[in-house]
């Protein structure tokens, strides 16, 4: 499956249902929506999946709140529910083996490739019937028995309908029929031959009296729930993960809360006590910024995926010197962060601890100016004239590197001539925000 | 932040208001001697009694109180300032998502600085506050350059526009965010530190009123307008 969960997307005709059911499982949104056309024929069953699904579904937002937590150490030490969640999620076992009230036994199958399994043989022997039923008739009509044909042969199509519909169901539970003309002329090969089993019903009844019209009716709603008993259930197993999501993702919230206002605060007392150079700071440092990591993925508001890198590289710096990045960011990047930028960013950022240590300013800003990201320290400064040849740090790492991305790096003194600030820029990428003034270099940020 | 203000003779009278009483003892005892400690309180209620009766000079606030109606830190500021005209309130808050802190600020507080800040910063930040100041981190001025639209280019044209920025405000924040002290702000912009700190206010004062569409949108998604 390509996506976890139904959602609904932005982009919708009425309440985008058909066309988040349509990406969900893979069918043209037109075989969906003529799908639940038909259904609202059927007595207004489809209009009732309709609401019942725009009810209980989502929209597309909403699945950043279910993403996989990242894989930290913490995340992985701290909660065993939080990697419980990322292998449900991961689309490898749709179902939780202990859901409850899951009606159907095939649906208590852990894995799809079980399930298929499972549920191939159901249609083997309901074609098996099929076929020998039509045998059995064949043979008894020919030793001159009086076989009741008008019964038989719509029953014989009857089960043959069935088994389709069946097969046409573990296709789609187990994700295996992609190509969708041929699911569609499936289901409606399924159709057909349960609408010809009843209309032989019907015409095939010689004496219509109340049984008749009883055994029609029945036949009709066994047809329905033939047809859409796949789907049914399927929804059904859909809204069970659902329910579970949204039962994992309150009790994270409720972690998250109740670490916000216990082990953050200490940390954070632990960090004031300790004095900022300290051992101890240092790894009251380190946790909080693991713990915040894995508490507030994904609900920082502004922030880049670059800007989550830096930090990710702020805390790796942390962990092996006694320095404290302060990441800040302005702007959102278009795109992917450039690779040279990021390692130009890093290699500046390991200069500073090194070199320097304490409080270290990350300032981050993408903007109409382009790419801008200055690394400011408080240590005893460096001239760059100074730095001998081979030391590579400055030069090649940082300054090479800027400038085969197209961007310029300065290495000059911080803010009242202490410590050292070191700016790298990057033009901006011209058909993003409106073209700035005399900006004739072809972008070059990608690299081959 | 380096101190940028010398200390009063006369202590300046702080009140904490945090949840946690190991933060507030350990708060307690980091503050410097200029600053006397008239009282703490944990919860939304009792801060609001007690800046009420007891009249501080800064509230050091914690975004996150429970009690009250829910509103956190932001509640106290809206129920107290009617009650304590005199009453400064300085942000502190453990989280670093702006939207946490931009929510004291446009109740009214006067700055905000990280739970993580030793008790010197902590004292100086009040201190600057009592003076009038606005205390920015450099997070929070990250956020403004965002959310005013700094970054994208757009600068006010007048000085009493509130959803943008000025050029020189813009110059201001863009080195408080990338974590200079007023005085090096002054110093690279070639301006007094007390023209730095008058761009600050300025900024503060448009953080609290702009109905600028990202921070109202921003504002009324959680319910705080």
């Amino acid at each position: 499956m390509r996506t976890e969960r139904i959602t609904r997307p932005r982009l919708r005709l009425l309440g985008g249902v058909c066309a988040g059911f349509a990406d969900h499982t893979g069918l043209p949104v037109t075989t969906v929506r003529v799908a639940t056309m038909l259904l609202s024929l059927c007595g207004g069953a489809g209009v009732l999946l309709y609401a019942w699904l725009w009810a209980t579904t989502p929209s597309t937002v909403a699945p950043t709140a279910a993403e996989p937590l990242p894989k930290s150490s913490l995340a992985r030490a701290v909660s065993p529910a939080a990697s419980r969640a990322t292998d449900v999620s991961s689309g490898s076992a749709r179902m939780k083996p202990d859901a409850p009230g899951i009606p159907d036994l095939a649906l208590r199958a852990p894995a799809a490739d079980a399930q298929l399994a499972r549920a191939a043989p159901v249609t083997e022997i309901l074609l098996g019937l099929a076929l020998l039923a039509a045998g059995i008739a064949l043979v008894a009509s020919r030793l001159g028995a009086n076989i009741p044909l008008a019964v038989v042969v719509p029953g014989i199509v009857v089960l043959a309908g069935t088994a389709l519909a069946w097969r046409q169901f573990a296709d789609v539970r187990s994700g295996a029929a992609q190509q969708s003309s041929a699911l569609a002329v499936r289901t409606l090969g399924a159709l057909v031959l349960v609408a010809v089993g009843i209309l032989l019903f019907f015409v095939t009844g010689d004496s219509p009296n109340v049984w008749t019209v009883i055994l029609a009716a029945a036949s009709v709603l066994l047809a329905v729930i033939v047809v859409i008993a796949p789907w049914v259930l399927r929804l059904w197993s859909d809204l069970a993960d659902e329910r579970a999501a949204r039962e994992r993702e309150a009790e994270r919230a409720e972690i998250a809360a109740h670490l916000h206002d216990s082990v953050l605060q200490t940390l954070a007392l632990i960090q004031q006590k300790a004095g900022p150079h300290s051992e101890a700071a240092r790894l009251a440092r380190a946790q909080e910024r693991e713990l915040r990591e894995w508490l507030f993925t994904g609900s920082s508001g502004g922030t880049t995926d670059l800007a989550t890198e830096l930090r990710r590289i702020a805390s790796a710096i942390e962990a092996d010197f006694t320095v404290h990045f302060e990441v800040v960011s302005a702007g959102v990047l278009p795109g992917e962060a450039p690779r040279p930028l990021v390692a130009a960013a890093r290699e500046a950022m390991l200069n500073a601890a090194r070199h320097a240590g304490g409080p270290v300013s990350v300032y981050l800003e993408i903007g109409r100016r382009g790419l801008e990201l200055s690394v400011t320290d408080r240590g005893p400064g460096f001239a760059r004239d100074t730095v001998p040849e081979d030391r590579l740090g400055v030069r090649e790492s940082i300054i090479g590197r800027m400038r085969r991305a197209g961007g310029t790096a300065v290495v000059r003194s911080g803010p009242g001539g202490t410590g050292t600030e070191i700016l790298l820029t990057l033009p901006p990428i011209p058909n993003e925000s409106p073209a700035p003034l005399g900006d004739p270099h072809p972008q070059e940020t990608s690299l081959p | 932040m380096t101190p940028s203000a010398e200390p009063t003779p006369e202590p300046l009278a702080v009140l904490i208001v945090d949840d946690h009483s190991i933060f507030r003892s350990g708060l307690r005892a980091e503050l410097d001697a200029s600053l006397s400690v008239l009282g703490e309180a944990a919860t939304v209620d009792e801060a609001i009694d007690l800046v009420t009766r007891l009249q501080p000079r800064v509230v050091l606030l914690d975004v996150h109180l429970p009690g009250g109606r829910g509103g956190g830190g932001a509640e106290v500021i809206r129920e107290a300032a009617t009650h304590a005209p005199h009453t400064l309130f300085l942000a502190l808050s453990v989280s670093d998502a702006a939207d946490d802190v931009v929510s004291v600020i446009r109740a009214g507080a006067r700055g905000y600085i990280t739970k993580s800040a030793s008790g010197a910063e902590v004292s100086d930040a009040a201190r600057r506050v009592a003076g009038g100041d606005a205390v920015f981190s450099p997070r929070l001025a990250g956020f403004v350059l965002d959310a005013f639209g700094a970054v994208a280019g757009e600068t006010a044209q007048t000085d009493e526009e509130l959803d943008r920025l000025s050029a020189r405000e813009t110059e201001v924040m863009r080195l408080i965010a990338r974590g200079y002290s007023y005085k090096e702000v002054a110093t690279t912009l070639f301006i007094a530190t007390k023209t730095v700190e008058t761009h600050v206010s300025n900024v503060l004062r448009k953080l609290q009123l702009s109905s600028r569409h990202e921070l109202t949108a921003w504002a009324l998604e959680r319910k705080l307008l």
